[in-house]
């Protein structure tokens, strides 16, 4: 079936469903319902998202989810108890599967004058612009920005033996085995894991146009964790700007012990220390809005270390780049258009027979556009052409989707 | 509805009022539409039996008092944020709008083309209630250090004024009536309400819940409250040749 038979059915299906969603919606909330005099407060996002098959699996978030068939369920809520202290959590449910806790947190507001926090729990990401804004709602389009969602080949708790088996697993990254470590197939991680919050301890300032955040959490960037499977601590930083009214300037940096115990042991032996197997990241991000338009840059460098135990051996730490460019323009009230043009390369390894990226290179360009039913009922159409360069994987991919989304 | 002045001096059948009724169900899109459309609809229905020959013009005043102030809208829940948000102000929900529920002939002749302000400051509309004529150019000032970004999906007035900072103003005529509900796209917990009338027949009741309708021509007349989307059911009052009529609500 061709892109554009999909795309006009999809077309179709919103339409009638997104008319229906209106008219139902009018019996749902419009705004956060609050509790107890306004101590508790609960919001919801709602997104049903319809896509065109994708067997290349370029928006797979694991084997069974894809970022363009995905319907997700998240209610929000804050209780506050005074001033200083307020709990924060957050369920979600994709798929209509069971409900799971993304976020749960106290957050300690010392001095009341001050801009000064600390979270304690499952907290909100530390690292780059787009974790923390990675709901429908806040998303232009429709896809993922590669660097934190296309599924690399690298597993925290499986390790290639040597160069050759990572290069004979490029673009397997949605489900991948490796000789070493768990036997299992499983999922790779992405550069910057949107979709899962890391536990930890978060120290937030702001003084006038500066604000600063750290954080030292169980789990890295590509691989938050609730409980910690390597005796190692992440830390991360960020540091944010905002010069004029508008632009915001940020920096990021994370390190953080990546590959599991048990794999090390696997790779190594009992008496293998686990500290030198250590995912580095950095980003810079910056965001430009004025009148009716926005603009996002947004770069991630990740660096891997892990083990290897044949020849020929992975030398270098595995980088990836991934570089986005987004952009968003309101047409009329009500209506946009949006774009994102990113590439997703990794650095080269030396194999027996050829010297080739880890993975395989993607490059992705979404154009979609979204249309306000009510304030909070937006239906948004997306068209993505995916390109892959290498792989056992479909290299070409166009697709089609629609989403629609309702919060209070 | 677009034409107050028009339906006014020609008033609807049944038949045509049972057509808009039946349209009122049967496109429920903006739940705001059956507010405006009920409004409107109960100002073409009633027929005034007003006298605007030479005489003076009256005073109708009252008092409105709300016994269920709705409540403020709380910020969502702020789960990704790196930090907690700062204070803002809160909104004044007890001021209510009191108008005629159908006004003289000679009212629709007026053109007032004035202007008005609804300033943004500490995250809040201010006012957070403004009733205007048609003609009626409402100026956005931002009074935050930081972006803010006014629309409206109304039917009566449907605009987007973009983000602007600081210092900045932007501007929308209102030429329809209705009510049309003002939000911020960039801060979901900022919102008002501007109630477009075609005549001059109304009020918006002070701190104490006050007001007063001036230059009523004498008559018979209905008369209506309104408080953050909740009407009052249209209340008779006589205005006496030059003289003032009294007239209390009370709003659930």
């Amino acid at each position: 079936m061709s892109v554009r038979v999909v795309t006009l059915r999809l077309a179709s299906i919103l339409v009638v469903v997104a008319y229906a969603a209106a008219v139902r919606a009018q019996g749902l909330p419009s705004e956060p319902i609050a509790l107890a005099g306004g101590r508790v407060t609960v919001s919801g996002d709602v997104s049903a998202t319809f896509g065109s098959p994708d067997p290349g699996f370029f928006n797979y978030t694991d084997y069974e989810h894809s970022a363009l068939r995905l319907v997700r369920i998240d209610v929000a809520a804050a209780a506050k108890a005074g001033p200083h202290f307020s709990l924060l959590g957050e369920v979600r449910s994709e798929n209509i599967d069971t409900l799971q806790a993304y976020a749960l947190f106290a957050r300690i507001r010392p001095w009341t004058g001050r801009d000064f926090d600390i979270q304690v729990g499952r907290i909100p990401p530390t690292f780059g612009a787009f974790g923390r804004r990675a709901y429908a709602n806040d998303n232009p389009l429709i896809g993922y920005p590669l660097a934190y969602q296309y599924l690399t080949s690298l597993r925290p708790d499986a390790l290639p033996a040597s160069a050759d088996e990572l290069l004979q697993k490029r673009s397997l990254g949605w489900l991948v085995r490796y000789s070493v470590g768990a036997p299992n197939v499983d999922r790779g991680v992405p550069l910057v894991s949107a979709l899962r919050w890391d536990s930890g301890v978060q120290v937030h300032a702001g003084a006038g146009i500066f604000s600063a955040a750290a954080a030292i959490t169980a789990g890295t960037v590509s691989n938050p964790l609730f409980s910690d499977d390597n005796g190692g601590r992440q830390f991360a930083g960020r540091f944010e700007v905002r010069p004029i009214a508008g632009l915001i300037a940020g920096t990021s940096f994370a390190r953080g012990r990546f590959v599991s115990d048990a794999a090390v042991r696997s790779a190594l032996g009992d008496a293998a220390p686990s500290e030198d197997f250590r995912q580095t990241a950095w980003g810079a991000d910056a965001e430009y809005s004025h009148g009716y338009y926005l603009v996002r840059f947004e770069s991630i460098v990740s660096a891997w270390r892990v083990p290897t135990i044949r020849a020929p051996a992975i030398d270098e730490p595995l980088r990836a780049v991934s570089t986005s460019v987004e952009g968003r323009y309101k047409i009329v009230p009500g209506l946009y258009a949006a774009a994102r043009v990113e590439h997703l390369g990794f650095s080269d390894v030396v194999g027996s027979t050829s010297t080739l990226p880890w993975d395989a290179p993607v490059t992705r360009v979404e154009v979609g556009t979204g249309y306000s039913l009510q304030r909070n009922l937006l239906l948004k159409i997306s068209y993505q052409h995916n390109t892959r360069d290498g792989g056992v994987l479909r290299r070409i991919e166009n697709l089609g989707a629609g989403q629609l989304v309702f919060w209070f | 509805m677009r034409n107050l002045t028009r339906t006014q001096r020609e008033p609807r059948t049944q038949r045509e009022r049972r057509a808009l009724d039946v349209k009122v169900r049967v496109f429920p899109f903006v739940s705001l539409l059956a507010s405006v459309s009920f409004v409107t609809f109960v100002s073409f229905a009633a027929v005034p039996s007003v006298g605007v020959g030479a005489a003076r013009n009256g005073v109708i005043r009252g008092r409105v008092e709300v016994r269920r102030v709705m409540p403020q809208v709380e910020r969502r829940p702020g789960v990704t944020d790196l930090g907690a948000p700062a204070a803002r102000d809160v909104d004044d929900r007890m001021r209510s709008v009191v108008y005629l529920e159908s006004a003289p002939r000679r009212a629709f002749e007026v053109d007032e083309g004035g202007r008005a302000v609804m300033d943004q400051r500490n995250e809040t509309f201010v006012p957070h209630l403004l009733a205007i004529m048609t003609g009626t150019t409402v100026d956005f000032p931002n009074s935050d250090k930081f972006y803010h970004n006014v629309f409206s999906l109304s039917k009566p007035a449907r605009f987007d004024l973009g983000r602007y900072s600081a210092g900045h103003s932007r501007s929308i005529r209102f030429d329809r009536p209705g009510i049309v509900r003002v939000f911020c796209d960039i801060h979901s917990h900022m919102s008002a309400f501007i109630l477009v009338f075609s005549h001059p027949y109304f009020a918006v009741t002070d701190s104490q819940g006050r007001y007063h309708i001036d230059n009523v021509p004498p008559g018979n007349y209905g008369v209506i409250a309104w408080n953050e989307g909740n009407p009052s059911e249209p209340k008779a009052v006589v205005v006496p040749d030059g003289g003032a009529a009294e007239l209390d609500f009370a709003l659930r």
